[in-house]
């Protein structure tokens, strides 16, 4: 056993690694690093991902692997140089990810996360929107809104995403220089008064479950002043958000009655942050096939993705397309996987596998885990 | 009554009624012509001679009786064929002295079309002699005495077969020992080439025996043969062995290799129509140069979800090593994603003939990519759950 392990160690590190980038700055990355891989901080990984963000079978890959490492892609560069480039005092500009099943837009999207945390922006992070809408576990916690009529209230959905928040924001709302603005009302004898940090509109959110769904609206609020406000700058990521304008969720009230993406409270507060009546702000979301019901995945072009409703909401922004490896990319995926040991065999499979996956990266990561 | 003669056998029965007006006519016409047609019949066996003589055993008398019967049964069947060839050819309006077997067929595949899956379950006009068997002529004398000395073996050809082979045998030790006490050396060009033939088989040295044979004596016929040629010095009996032989068809396909057409960018190019496979039904177009682009039906390989399909569009030029040197376009329809794959893979290897070498070819061949897969779904029977599936047994 202990001579394998050496073996495999000598193998490892005999041999100069090509695929690997030791840059692990978002920041610094560029031209030059394209299609190498760079492994995120396991703690880091663990803060910005703990609730999700990561692909499922990515995110069990990085158990098989032990490292998360994700690769430079050309999408990444580009949405972080339009950033860079970017004038903050401009309303935002939003930016949508598009591209074909399995393509690579939530590792892109998490490869911008971790950029956005490495600058110190404010992460307003919705892992992945099917979550809330469509995804219905045996006992979904559903109820009326009580502040507006003919609503939806997804109370522990939103608690948990609030943790998700706080998590991924520990550092900045340490911060007491981040208060909010108004009073909040909850009850006569909840309050949250004008002046308050951040984080106690969020610890509220969290310890009384029955308004996090207030709480999330007001926290929408909050935020878009203090960036308007230049306090923070914000960082607003969205995994999957067509599925906000699909026509019908999953969900259903106890008097049997389907419910509306529209109905559901959080939607609003969501939507809210995509319009552009505000500005220091960086938006990306993701339109995606998976996201809609079977009967709507014939394309993959945000028109047809976002519904008519969406694309009038979001529009003008940028499309970013995440498509497929290239040559340079693929090689250097597949000596990756050669040196985790996830693929085997001799050279000429990589040829083949080109073919059979057809350069799709998740194609690829399956069809390999046989060999 | 002429042309029904050996269709009459193979119509459907609800044609009689046309046949019965035809076969009044000729019989009326048969009965006037038949001393005229005697004449061609010469060469048949003279049977009145032979009951002529007086000491006759009773084993000939049963024989001429028979054979009486056969050359009678015959030469009706050969009047009948002749007429119904000349019926035949003033139905298709041509010169009944110059129409030949070719163009009965012809005729009759015209007139009577059928599309039964067996061809020879389809009807037909053959000379008689093709259709009925050939019989063996008289084996014994008027004496009643065989003239064949193996004929009390019940198959006197076949056994004459196995005694020639072991006389045979016998003649190559001998010469062997023969060289051997002179102490020469063999003759280095007599060498007997048996790698593009192989043997009759069962029922084609049947036929040249005239003889039905069994399993065991078709054994032992090879058993003989195989030893014969094994011999060193097999090549002195190369006459006796190579009547027992068949040549080997050889590869048609390597003749009918198209050559590429040239478009207007200057790249060759090999069209292939009518790929088949199931119910999928396209081309496959193979340019060279090219970079490996796979276009089928306007999309690119992604048209197949799943990697069996991918497997199969990608196997030929793999197999070829050609994969990044080609670019392939396709046009395909009908049936599912296996039988669309199994289809544009034929038309793949199909086209890609053109631009390998020889080697490769042969190579292919013996893979199976240029063999048509004929297979079709098989129907579902009633009484049973699918093809061959039978219900669940159950006691009770």
């Amino acid at each position: 056993m202990i001579s394998r392990s050496w073996r495999n160690l000598c193998r490892r590190y005999s041999q100069t690694v090509t695929f690997r980038t030791t840059e692990s700055s978002p920041s610094q990355h560029n031209e030059k690093q394209i299609g190498l891989f760079y492994s995120v901080n396991h703690d880091l990984c663990k803060q910005l991902f703990a609730y999700g963000g990561l692909p499922k079978s990515f995110a069990k890959q990085t158990k098989t692997f032990t490292e998360t490492a994700i690769m430079v892609r050309q999408p990444a560069l580009d949405l972080i140089d339009c950033i860079k480039a970017s004038d903050f005092n401009k309303p935002v500009i939003r930016y949508v990810m598009y591209g074909e099943k399995g393509s690579g837009k939530s590792l892109t999207l998490a490869h911008l996360l971790h950029y956005a945390y490495e600058e110190g922006y404010l992460i307003v992070h919705v892992p992945w929107v099917s979550e809330f809408l469509r995804r219905v576990p045996r006992h979904k916690e559903m109820s009326n809104s009580q502040t507006r009529e003919g609503f939806v209230d997804l109370p522990l959905d939103v608690a948990a995403w609030l943790l998700h928040f706080k998590t991924q924001n520990q550092v900045l709302l340490k911060n007491t220089e981040l208060k909010i603005s108004r009073d909040y009302v909850w009850s006569k004898r909840e309050s949250t008064v004008a002046g308050s940090p951040l984080s106690q509109l969020v610890e509220h959110g969290i310890n009384r479950v029955k308004y996090a769904c207030d709480v999330l609206d007001a926290l929408v609020y909050e935020i878009k002043q203090l960036s308007n406000s230049k306090q923070c700058k914000t960082f607003v990521a969205i995994d999957g958000f067509n599925g906000f304008f699909c026509p019908l969720t999953r969900l259903h009230t106890p008097t049997k009655k389907k419910v509306k993406p529209e109905e559901v409270t959080l939607t609003g507060s969501f939507l809210e942050l995509a319009k552009n009546d505000w500005s220091n702000g960086v938006v990306v979301v993701t339109a995606d096939q998976l996201a809609l019901p079977d009967d709507h995945q014939d394309s993959y072009l945000p028109r047809y993705l976002l519904y008519k409703k969406g694309f009038e909401l979001l529009d003008p922004f940028v499309p970013i397309e995440v498509g497929r490896y290239t040559d340079k990319e693929f090689l250097s995926c597949a000596s990756y996987y050669r040196d985790r040991l996830w693929l085997r065999g001799p050279p000429e499979i990589e040829t083949e596998l080109k073919f059979t996956s057809a350069c799709n990266p998740y194609k690829f990561m399956e069809q390999c885990a046989p060999l | 009554m002429a042309l029904c003669f050996s269709v009459k056998h193979l119509f459907p029965i609800s044609k009689c009624y046309v046949k019965n007006i035809i076969l009044n006519n000729v019989c009326k016409y048969t009965s006037k012509n038949v001393p005229t047609t005697n004449h061609a019949l010469d060469n048949m066996t003279d049977w009145e001679t032979l009951s002529k003589k007086k000491k006759i055993s009773k084993a000939m008398k049963a024989y001429l009786e028979r054979a009486k019967e056969h050359d009678e049964f015959m030469k009706k069947q050969e009047f009948e064929y002749k007429i119904g060839k000349r019926h035949l050819a003033n139905m298709m309006g041509e010169d009944p002295e110059t129409f030949t077997q070719k163009d009965v067929d012809r005729a009759i595949e015209y007139l009577f079309p059928s599309g039964i899956y067996d061809p020879a379950a389809r009807p037909l006009m053959k000379p008689p002699e093709e259709v009925f068997p050939a019989r063996k002529a008289a084996e014994f004398d008027e004496a009643g005495r065989p003239h064949h000395f193996l004929f009390y073996t019940g198959k006197p050809n076949f056994f004459k077969l196995l005694h020639d082979g072991a006389e045979h045998i016998q003649q190559a030790y001998n010469f062997e020992d023969k060289v051997i006490r002179k102490k020469a050396v063999p003759d280095p060009n007599g060498e007997l080439n048996i790698d593009n033939s192989i043997w009759l088989t069962k029922e084609q040295l049947e036929q040249v025996l005239v003889e039905s044979i069994t399993d065991l004596e078709y054994d032992n016929f090879k058993l003989l043969m195989e030893r014969l040629i094994s011999l060193p010095y097999a090549y002195r009996h190369k006459e006796f062995i190579e009547k027992y032989r068949k040549p080997l068809v050889t590869q048609r396909f390597a003749l009918e290799i198209p050559k590429p057409s040239y478009d207007d960018e200057g790249r060759a190019f090999v069209t292939t129509y009518e790929c088949l496979r199931k119910k999928a039904r396209g081309d496959v177009t193979i340019r060279v140069p090219g970079t490996g682009k796979i276009t089928i039906n306007g999309k690119d390989l992604t048209y197949f979800e799943d990697v069996q399909p991918r497997e199969q569009v990608m196997f030929p030029l793999f197999f070829t090593n050609m994969q990044d040197r080609v670019d392939v376009e396709c046009n395909i329809e009908g049936g599912g994603p296996s039988g669309q794959s199994g289809a544009i893979r034929w038309g793949i290897a199909w086209g890609l003939r053109s631009f390998v070498d020889k080697d490769m070819l042969e190579k292919m061949q013996v893979a199976g990519l240029l063999t048509r897969d004929h297979r079709r779904r098989e129907r579902k029977k009633p009484g049973q759950p699918g093809a061959r599936k039978k219900p669940t047994w159950k006691r009770r």
